[in-house]
């Protein structure tokens, strides 16, 4: 064993190192820091997950993004919400999805709602769809005619497939992707029975990825002044996370099922412990080996030829050895006392959580990425923070969602400093409109929109 | 627009679609110029979150004690490329390799050097240890104002809990675990142990959390662009897939209890899942109302859409009454192979996507591939999303290129590094960091 792994495992942290990152990211402190993209605009005409989700990260740290949606019916995710179940009429999926956005609703199927688009384009960083392949281009809102009004746009087109190549114009969802990818039939514990990764990681995992692209050209337009064109593939996304096609080339083999094995590790696996309760353990080094042993009482293991190397153990006899051994251990402990030894030698250990112990989960709160929220429209609830920290310019939730078209007035006249009458005009052509009078599109039954502020932005201004 | 005006436009979109595909050296990645300093152990996140900057054109160079990162050791099936493990190879892209030892002082300055003039350093080391040997954030933030300093570790590098775990190092299943992935996947109704928690067959966990550092990274760039302040990032690994998916608070706030696991149903979506067909798996989605209804007609079972045409009556709050609609699908989906459901929803997809009114649906039927048929479609193949490089004395080897496409600074992945400490003398000697 070499001086170094020994250093980090019992390491000396000065002790005021997490008083100082304590203070550093103290959460209460969010709301005076400043947003690390304020003043760049954003025009999101997607819907359902994968493409608001580029536009969530993006508002999430404080960029200013303008949600186009169809007038009466919106996004569809306003209406699809699990078991039928709403939340003062609204889906909190789609709160989860959609917040710190403006609401407009625009029929981009006519001209003058093409226009408005186009108008919004001139002053806008970022465009971000997710129409099938060629589609928006066909419809004249494009990268190559909004590029031509203004130079700057970073327009990203989010899709299943990618707008190039045989298969672009096939529609695509979240397992779609996973499935063209092969990822669907990777967990498991047979070829024959396999599963989807659940809550539409083919949209969440892919929308991280298309937020990266953004900013990246974001970055990059600093130094070219110009913007660009990006175009990401869902199930581009997901090859990008695999490691079949690189063993498959080096052993002629395929990666197959293996449960709750992690085939990279061993011993690894999901365990039941003496209390029913479920921890998940997986040990990716001999030094983490070496410390399993150790809380096991069980040293001698690490003479054993089988286990004394990776290379070893890792071979399946040998991991399925291990993991039966570390499996009787932890069924005669508790989880807590797993943990513990985990803390104190230094292996990893997890429990597994669930919904429940994640959402009034005490070190998420501490962390914000459980946000208790009070919301000026729909009062008080629990939602997901920031995925990530920054100490400067952290991300914050500063509103949930809107009803369609609740923010057309306020949009409208601060940006495109259009009139009230002009305003009356499109609603009355139906160029702009509202929600249609259903649970999932409309407001929380309790606000009366005659008198709300922001609904009624300067409707009896003298224009 | 003229129809003459939209093909011009749909012409000039193509060219464009055309160039991006190509393989375009000329022109530069979008992070060139970016100096990342990645010093990581045992860390997946943090080898990939180094390899997606790498890949987009950071000049990175990843830093091992002398014995290397422990991190060569994972691999399958204890398979090894050059004693290198598989993992750590794929996720080595575009790298200068590094060695220095932190317990000796003279290395601890060198580092020190370097950082002055990075612009990104990635921590994934047990959290404080760099701190403790004078190079963390305070320390370097001190001799390098517009640092941006990532953390990656389990459970962060601040709050009560973080510094009570800061031993327990990462791997993707224990990430998985803490953020209540297995407890969704699985079949409750399998015998022991097979009715467990299920673990997601891919890394989910360390790429979501790599992902998440990188769009971090990039996010605090856009800070220091308009101020000249850098910042430090914390990302927590075993809180990555929760943080950024929410569904499990929506869920969790809403019912004030966990929700079941629910096998091939899905909580929002109905059909949305696996089926098997005469030759194997097909996955179907067909879930709005619309969609389900043109499913039935390909199938020929209109007779099911008198109880089952809206979407709330399919919704799998009653698993036990969604069976029963579940049986039939099953039943037809098994009479054919997979090459016939195909065909049969794409040309029944052709005919819906001509109607105006758009109401007759689009119902999604695709084979359930496994990874070798997915790598053999041509439409990756025509995208490129596939590359071949050569390692040093192994030979070639396929990885998947990184998306998203971009039309103005391509991403590439130009070579992958495995020796430790090989560049050392390029790196320690020279003046100024190379930029690619």
């Amino acid at each position: 064993m070499t001086p170094f792994p020994a250093v980090v495992r019992r390491v000396f942290v000065t002790e005021d190192y997490f008083a100082f990152t304590d203070k550093l990211f103290n959460t209460s402190r969010i709301k005076e820091k400043p947003e690390a993209l304020k003043g760049i605009r954003v025009l999101d005409l997607s819907r359902v997950i994968f493409g608001p989700m580029v536009a969530k990260w993006l508002s999430l740290f404080g960029a200013e993004v303008i949600k186009i949606e169809e007038p009466e019916e919106g996004d569809d995710w306003r209406t699809g919400t699990y078991w039928g179940k709403f939340w003062k009429d609204s889906c909190p999926y789609f709160q989860s999805l959609n917040p710190n956005k403006y609401f407009v609703a625009i029929d981009l199927k006519k001209e003058e709602g093409k226009d408005l688009v186009k108008e919004l384009a001139k002053s806008a960083d970022v465009v971000i769809e997710n129409y099938r392949a060629g589609l928006i281009e066909a419809w004249g809102l494009g990268y190559m005619t909004l590029s031509a009004i203004n130079p700057r746009i970073i327009y990203i087109s989010c899709s299943g497939y990618g707008q190039w190549g045989p298969l672009r114009y096939y529609p695509s969802y979240d397992l779609i992707a996973q499935s063209m990818s092969g990822v669907a039939r990777m967990t498991g514990y047979s070829e024959d029975t396999t599963y989807k990764l659940p809550d539409y990681y083919g949209d969440f995992y892919p929308a991280i990825l298309g937020a990266v692209g953004v900013l990246a050209a974001l970055n990059r337009r600093e130094e070219t002044g110009r913007g660009q064109y990006i175009d990401m593939a869902q199930t581009e996304a997901l090859m990008r996370a695999m490691h079949n096609w690189t063993y498959t080339s080096v052993t002629g083999d395929d990666i197959t099922q293996t449960g709750n094995f992690d085939p990279t590790m061993a011993p690894s696996g999901i365990f039941k412990t003496k209390d029913n309760e479920f921890v998940a353990l997986a040990i990716a080094t001999t030094e983490q080996f070496i410390a399993l042993t150790e809380a096991m009482g069980a040293r001698e293991l690490v003479n054993d030829v089988r286990f004394r190397e990776s290379k070893e153990r890792l071979k399946p006899e040998n991991a399925a050895a291990i993991n039966d051994r570390v499996s009787s251990w932890i069924r005669d402990s508790s989880v807590q006392a797993i943990i513990e030894s985990a803390k104190k030698n230094g292996f990893p250990a997890a429990p597994v959580m669930d919904d429940w112990k994640l959402v009034t989960d005490s070190w998420r709160e501490e962390r914000g990425s459980v946000v208790e929220f009070d919301d000026d429209m729909y009062g008080k609830g629990r939602w997901a923070g920031s995925p990530v920290s920054l100490s400067r310019s952290p991300g914050r939730l500063k509103n949930l969602t809107r009803p369609i078209g609740y923010h057309n007035r306020y949009v409208f006249k601060e940006i495109l400093g259009l009139t009230e009458e002009e305003i009356r005009r499109l609603e009355k052509k139906s160029i702009i409109g509202y929600w249609d009078n259903r649970v999932g599109k409309r407001p929380p039954p309790y606000v009366d929109m005659e008198k709300d502020e922001l609904f009624n932005y300067k409707k009896d201004v003298k224009d | 627009m003229t129809d003459k005006k939209v093909r011009e436009q749909l012409e000039r979109f193509n060219d464009l679609l055309e160039t991006m595909m190509q393989s375009s050296e000329d022109k530069q990645s979008a992070l060139h110029g970016l100096r990342v300093l990645e010093i990581s152990y045992a860390s997946f996140p943090g080898l990939i979150c180094g390899a997606m900057l790498g890949e987009m054109g950071a000049d990175v160079v990843k830093i091992e004690p002398p014995q290397g990162d422990p991190a060569r050791e994972a691999t399958y099936n204890g398979v090894y490329i050059r004693d290198v493990g598989i993992p750590f190879v794929i996720e080595n892209r575009n790298k200068r390799m590094l060695m220095a030892d932190f317990n000796e002082d003279r290395y601890v300055e060198k580092i020190k050097e370097l950082a002055k003039k990075a612009d990104i350093i990635i921590d994934a080391m047990p959290p404080g240890y760099l701190d403790s040997r004078g190079i963390g954030y305070r320390q370097l933030a001190g001799i390098n104002p517009g640092l941006i300093y990532a953390a990656l570790s389990p459970y962060g590098h601040y709050t009560a809990k973080a510094k009570e775990y800061k031993n327990i190092p990462d791997t993707d299943l224990t990430a998985q675990a803490e953020s209540g992935y297995p407890a969704l996947t699985g079949d409750p109704d399998a015998r022991e142990p097979y009715n467990y928690p299920l673990r997601a067959g891919i890394w989910a966990a360390s790429y979501m959390g790599a992902a998440i550092a990188v769009a971090g990274i990039l996010t605090a760039l856009m800070y220091r662009r308009k101020t000249g302040e850098g910042q430090m990032v914390d990302m927590a690994t075993y809180d990555a897939i929760s943080a950024w998916q929410g569904f499990s608070h929506v869920w969790g706030f809403t019912n004030e209890m966990p929700r079941t696991r629910i096998g091939n149903f899905d909580w929002c979506l109905f059909p949305y899942g696996y089926y098997k067909a005469k030759d194997g798996y097909v996955t179907i989605a067909a879930a709005s109302d619309a969609d389900f209804r043109g499913l039935l007609k390909i199938l020929g079972r209109w007779d099911l859409e008198d109880d089952w045409r809206f979407l709330f009556d399919r919704i799998a709050d009653d698993p036990e009454k969604l069976r029963e609609l579940e049986v039939e699908i099953k039943k037809e989906i098994a009479k054919y192979t997979r090459k016939e459901l195909y065909e049969k929803t794409f040309a029944y997809g052709a005919r819906a996507a001509r109607d105006t009114l758009r109401s007759r649906g689009f119902p999604i039927v695709v084979e359930t591939r496994s990874p070798r048929e997915a790598a053999s479609e041509k439409h990756w193949q025509v995208r490129k999303s596939f590359v071949q490089i050569d390692i040093e004395g192994f030979g070639v080897i396929r990885i998947a290129a990184l998306p998203p496409r971009m039309s103005g600074s391509p991403s590439h992945t130009r070579w992958i590094k495995t020796g430790i400490g090989e560049d050392d003398e390029e790196i320690f000697g020279e003046s100024d960091l190379k930029i690619l």
